[in-house]
């Protein structure tokens, strides 16, 4: 478990993805470089280098293409998003910064039900997987200032895809009683909850 | 085991739709019928094998290759749903029972009595529409507040709650809703958009306009639409089919309307212009009332009627109360007089009216000049206006004798000398 931790976010969250996903064999994943972007030796093939190109991969070896986006323009947005997440999301460092992402999500979340097109993408995932520590974060007031950011979150995490092993943040009525219902599960459960109460 | 059927419909009735609608998430096998030779709307549900199975003779109708027969569009819609559609807890299950009711007694009335006249297919009646628009916008408002903490209406998945709910907000979207009316609803909007753009939902739907400028009363296509009353939409039967078929047609067609539109009649009765078919007049009533109220009666009112009255477009009528006998106390018997005008409601455009009480208590007698629009009483037009006029004697005055001249001035100015009646006068009434 320890050294699940040390091996970085990206790679535990990639872990998560690929059990969410219905995906049976464990993939090993390595870090490479200060950062510690992800890497993933195939068996086949080169190794797979950083975190969007290891979770499209995913995606696609579960035959799950249709959460990559349907038409061109679907593509190019969940593409949009995974970008935002992995420089603006993972980057955010300060509470001004947080307070940034929620405000521009809240805005263009506030006439749609997903990130990317009319159903759920890798987009909402990996945005969720993102967001999950500064969601568990937030004041109750500030959940309902980000109102449609929380109802978004509160409607991914009900996706088998989302992962079920997340902790479950109760933001149904009225967005109270946060870690209520969590469910804590194996060992992700622990690396998830580390990295809440850490990552501020 | 996925069910496998028949819908009987017309075409693009959104109430069939929520069935579709279903069936695509669960994989119902449904074949619709909805055209001749098949399905022939008004015709083919009214034949004795339709209505043994279905005895209220309406659409949609759903028959299962198994024989098992279901009408009223949620039971279908329920019936070709899988268990998520439906609820998987008695809780979920209850909600999405309550949603469905709530399109029912919440979202139709309002809907119909606001789009109806839009599509041509219902009388507009401006005070009915401009109730409609305001109970539109609660609902709007429910559902909107509803939806800012929630995806869909129950649950976290699309269940029959927003299939039905979606399905009955549609010819609102699509005719009504412009979008400076629906930009305050944006959680509703939201909703509304994602369940469109679903596949299962398109399947059906095709691509859904959204409105763009309110529709208004079609008043052509409402024209156009009352000789022939085939179907509420525009899909027209084969042309030699339809001159055999005109006859019976015409007899089963607004029972049919009715099925369509019954919320809306019920909300706004009888609201077609039983006038509609004389061709028009020149003589303004509303101009002549307007004189006769605001201005002096001998020297302004009168002479403007009798300058712009059409004894072709209109009628003058001396009315009696029949049983003079049974008129006791006068505030009784003026009650009588107010009641009837009160039940004319609906006449007052085409009509007016200066009804006198003679006489005192136990010793009166009600008479009255009547003006209508037309040459024959107006009363048998509506059924709402048959209660009082039999217990009157009516006889229709030529415009052009002195003796109409004569009874116009006395009755509509409250003055002279009654001759005929034989009693002073006690008060009168004015039904305009």
């Amino acid at each position: 478990m320890a050294a699940a931790a040390q091996s970085g976010l990206g790679a535990e969250e990639l872990a998560l993805l690929e059990k969410s996903l219905g995906l049976q064999k464990g993939n090993k994943y390595g870090v490479q470089g200060e950062r510690k972007t992800p890497v993933l030796q195939t068996n086949n093939g080169p190794s797979l280098i950083g975190f969007i190109t290891i979770a499209a991969h995913l995606v696609k070896q579960a035959k799950k293409e249709q959460l990559l986006g349907s038409t061109a323009e679907e593509k190019a947005v969940v593409q949009q998003w995974l970008e935002y997440r992995v420089t603006r999301v993972d980057g955010c460092s300060s509470k001004e910064d947080t307070r940034i992402i929620l405000k521009d999500l809240n805005t263009y979340l506030e006439d749609k039900v997903y990130l990317a097109g009319n159903s759920f993408t890798l987009a909402d995932i990996l945005m969720y997987y993102g967001l999950h520590p500064i969601m568990a974060d937030l004041t109750v007031q500030e959940k309902e200032k980000y109102l449609n950011v929380s109802r978004w979150f509160n409607h991914i995490q009900h996706y088998p895809e989302a992962g079920h092993m997340c902790l479950i943040v109760n933001f149904s009525l009225k967005f109270c009683d946060l870690f209520k219902s969590c469910r804590m599960d194996l060992d992700f459960s622990a690396n998830m909850y580390n990295r809440i109460r850490y990552s501020f | 085991m996925a069910v496998a059927g028949t819908l009987y419909t017309y075409p693009e009735n959104w109430r069939a739709f929520k069935a579709l609608i279903a069936a695509q998430y669960s994989g119902a096998k449904i074949k619709v019928l909805s055209s001749p030779p098949h399905f022939h709307f008004g015709q083919t549900n009214k034949t004795p094998e339709f209505l043994k199975k279905f005895p209220v003779g309406k659409v949609p109708a759903f028959e299962g290759d198994d024989g098992f027969c279901v009408f009223e569009s949620n039971a279908i819609a329920y019936y070709v749903s899988n268990d998520e559609l439906r609820g998987a807890t008695k809780e979920t299950a209850a909600e999405i029972v309550q949603w469905v009711n709530f399109a029912d007694s919440d979202i139709v009335p309002p809907a119909s009595t606001w789009v109806f006249p839009t599509l041509g297919i219902m009388h507009y009646n401006k005070q009915a529409t401009e109730f409609a628009k305001e109970e539109v916008k609660r609902v709007l408002g429910i559902l909107d507040s509803h939806l800012k903490t929630q995806t869909f209406l129950v649950g976290e998945r699309i269940s029959l709650a927003d299939i039905t709910v979606v399905c009955t907000l549609l010819w609102l979207y699509k005719q009504v809703l412009e979008p400076a009316f629906r930009q305050p609803y944006v959680n509703v909007n939201r909703w509304f958009v994602t369940c469109l753009n679903q596949p299962q939902f398109k399947a059906v739907l095709g691509d859904v306009k959204l409105c763009e400028k309110m529709a208004q009363f079609d008043a052509k296509k409402f024209a156009e639409n009352q000789p022939k009353k085939d179907t509420p939409k525009k899909e027209k039967p084969a042309k030699e089919e339809k001159k055999q078929e005109k006859k019976e047609e015409k007899k089963p067609a607004p029972e049919e309307e009715l099925d369509e539109c019954d919320q809306a009649l019920a909300a706004e009765p009888k609201s077609k212009d039983p006038f509609a078919h004389l061709p028009k007049s020149p003589f303004v009533m509303d101009e002549f009332k307007r004189k006769y109220s605001n201005e002096d009666t001998l020297t302004v009112a009168l002479p403007h009627f009798w300058e712009h009255f059409d004894k072709e477009g209109w009628s003058i009528w001396y009315a009696e109360y029949r049983f003079p006998e049974e008129l006791t106390q006068t505030f009784m018997s003026c009650n009588l007089i107010t009641g009837m005008f009160q039940r004319l409601d609906k006449l007052r455009k085409n009509a007016f009216a200066s009804v006198i009480l003679f006489g005192t208590n136990n010793d009166s007698s009600i008479s009255g000049v009547w003006v209508f629009r037309g040459q024959e009483l107006a009363f048998p037009l509506s059924p709402d206006w048959q209660v009082d006029y039999e217990s009157y004697t009516w006889r229709k005055l030529d415009s052009d004798s002195e003796e109409c001249k004569i009874l116009v001035k006395e009755y509509f100015m409250w003055e002279g000398d009654f001759k005929h009646v034989g009693k002073s006068f006690n008060q009168g009434k004015i039904f305009k």
